[in-house]
């Protein structure tokens, strides 16, 4: 039954979080001086991609969805060990919410006849963590979220994952094809090395896929998406006493006065 | 293609009782005290579905903790939890009886199974969100959610779609009591799955190992400034009767399980009293704590952010702080008892 898989990575763009501000103004995020970075969960996915290679032998294949210098975090994949990169682009994808998003991955993913989507737990930008499942959901197939551990089953044709739960953890065998979900932090990433971090910037094209070529140019963009935002607002920051205390013995007394202990 | 739908054939608010082994998860009585408030505000009812074998106990509670009525779905394939039965099982309610509004609580399990419900009955989903209300001219729900690591607070409609559809993590709203003389009618509804849309399997599933921290009064939580010897804060921790947390950083070194950390991609605690020792104060670990009641925070550096999001501050080497901390905290007890 053993054969080899082929594994799609789902990476994203995301602007580097330390580099986001606030207008104090109009209240919006400035996103447009943030510098561009690889989603920091994707690394793990990216880790755990190249070791099920590593494990069953087989591809990976990483996929964004983004304009088209987006390329720049396939390249990073490509430069960390993936074997190839789709580019999924198109004016079309604007504005798309998890709902299309998920479906716009799940149709490059049984195009690319997928056996294992691997992502990041959620994006440092939106973190909804809801386009994993929304990928399995879209095709039919089995998912795997919240992954602490990873172990292919290729006699069976399954994935077995440990998954973090509340209070505890669950042990799951998934048939293939399945989504995964890995946590942040579950692998040491590896370094790219130099000759494929070369190859990635200077040979590497990425193949590239519109929502028409995919079939679902009706069912993405802002015109397909249930949700809109409906506003923006600075967080309100939890008023707090501030009091700066000089000695533990004041710390108990102020805690004990205000019922803390 | 599905989504166009007649938004006003949709009503009631429905809450999901995500339930292991016969017990609820806290999280679907905060729902339910939630979507009582919302079904109220709408004039609608209030739904709770709860899937499981033996679950009859539950739809009692459910009706006690505000339901006015409860769907329940009964077989053994919902034993235990498995995202494909219970996402099939929940659209053909969903398609069956157009609910307005859904809540799922934003446990691993809720968040696992929401998108399940989301796409094929091409709902609204908003992840994750902290605050709900109903927006009086039009009667839609605003989800109100945290976004870049809790810098902001987006609000989320679902103006075509329905359902609309909200997770909500634990800790976020209040249970109620349950008032034993509430009436309600319990449902037994269709049971439309089978093994085929299982997909997966269940090999073992171990709870009770790790301390649920989201359920703590007191959390004592560690950072990088442990630098690993986490003895302090458990003695704290102890005095206290809390429960100890980290940050992502005291995870990643290894001191500590990653089920107790605090954060974005960790969880939200929300005790009484947070003390933060060692803990620099980034915003993706605020978020995690900004809802506890009374925030301490232990630091060595007068200039750490940590200070202007707590409540008390004491500048200081927490390897001398948090254990005179402990000692007086045993003393005074020693004395009341
Ligand atoms: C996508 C993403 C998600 C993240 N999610 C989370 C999350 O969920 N939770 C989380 O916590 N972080 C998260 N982080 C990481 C976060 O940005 C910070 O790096 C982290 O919270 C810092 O942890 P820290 O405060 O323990 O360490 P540091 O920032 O290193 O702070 C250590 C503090 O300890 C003080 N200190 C040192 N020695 C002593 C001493 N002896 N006594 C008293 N004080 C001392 C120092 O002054 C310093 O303020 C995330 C980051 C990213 C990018």
């Amino acid at each position: 039954m053993s054969q080899e898989w082929n594994i799609v990575v789902c990476v994203k763009q995301v602007p580097d979080a330390d580099d986001v501000s606030i207008d104090p103004d109009t209240g919006t995020l400035n996103r447009s001086d943030a510098e561009a970075v690889l989603n920091q969960p994707d690394y793990n996915a990216v880790e755990s991609a190249l070791q099920l290679r590593e494990a069953v032998g087989g591809t990976v294949t990483a996929v964004t969805m983004g304009p088209p210098f987006a390329t720049a975090v396939l390249q990073e994949a490509v430069a960390l060990g993936a074997d190839d990169g789709v580019l999924l682009t198109d004016r079309a994808f604007g504005g798309s919410d998890t709902w299309p998003t998920s479906l716009a991955l799940a149709s490059i993913a049984e195009e690319l006849d997928a056996d294992v989507v691997i992502c990041g737990e959620e994006s440092t930008d939106s973190s909804t963590g809801q386009v994993p499942p929304g990928i399995a959901a879209h095709n039919d197939w089995s998912q795997l979220t919240y992954v602490e551990e990873l172990e292919p089953n290729p006699e069976e044709n399954e994935l077995i994952a440990v998954r973090d739960i509340e209070g505890g953890h669950e042990k799951v065998a998934a048939s293939l094809p399945v989504v995964v979900a890995v946590g942040f932090g579950l692998n040491e990433p590896r370094i790219a090395g130099l000759h494929r971090k070369i190859y990635a910037e200077t040979e590497f094209e990425p193949q590239e896929y519109s929502a028409s070529d995919l079939g679902i140019e009706e069912s993405v963009g802002l015109a397909a998406s249930p949700t809109s935002v409906g506003g923006m607002a600075t967080a309100d920051p939890v008023e707090r006493k501030r009091k700066l205390v000089e000695d533990v013995e004041t710390l108990f007394e102020e805690l004990e006065s205000a019922g803390a202990i | 293609m599905p989504g166009e739908v007649d938004t006003a054939d949709y009503a009631d608010v429905w809450v999901f009782i995500e339930q292991h082994d016969g017990e609820a998860a806290k999280v679907s009585w905060e729902l339910l005290a939630k979507g009582r408030e919302l079904a109220d505000e709408k004039g609608e009812r209030l739904v709770a579905l709860v899937m499981g074998e033996s679950v009859t106990h539950l739809a009692e509670e459910a009706i006690e903790r505000g339901a006015d009525e409860v769907l329940v779905a009964e077989d053994p394939i919902f034993e235990p939890y498995l995202p494909g039965p219970y996402g099939e099982q929940f659209r053909y309610l969903v398609e069956e009886r157009h609910p307005d509004v859904v809540l799922i609580g934003g446990s691993h399990t809720g968040r696992d199974f929401a998108g399940r419900v989301a796409v094929p009955t091409y709902a609204g989903l908003t992840a994750d969100c902290t605050e709900l209300d109903i927006e009086p001219d039009t009667g839609l729900l605003l989800a109100k959610r945290p976004t870049f690591g809790g810098d902001a607070m987006a609000t989320i409609k679902c103006v075509e779609h329905r359902p609309q559809m909200a997770t909500v993590r634990p800790g976020v709203f209040d249970a109620a009591e349950p008032d034993p003389d509430r009436e309600g009618t319990i449902t037994e509804v269709e049971v439309v799955v089978d093994e085929s849309h299982q997909h997966s399997r269940m090999i073992e599933r171990v709870v009770g190992d790790i301390t649920d921290i989201t359920d703590a009064n007191v959390v004592v939580a560690g950072g990088y400034g442990t630098e690993g010897d986490f003895g302090p804060i458990e003695d704290l921790a102890a005095a206290l009767g809390g429960e100890v947390a980290a940050t992502r950083e005291a995870v990643e070194e290894g001191w500590i399980e990653a089920a107790r950390q605090v954060g974005q991609t960790g969880k939200t605690v929300k005790p009484d009293l947070y003390i933060a020792c060692g803990i620099s104060g980034a915003i993706q670990h605020l978020e995690g704590m900004n809802d506890s009641k009374t925030i301490v925070a232990i630091n060595d550096d007068p200039n750490a952010p940590i200070f202007d999001d707590a409540d008390y501050g004491i500048v200081g080497d927490l390897f001398e702080v948090c254990p005179a901390l402990t000692e007086l905290i045993e003393q005074k007890r020693g004395e009341t008892a």
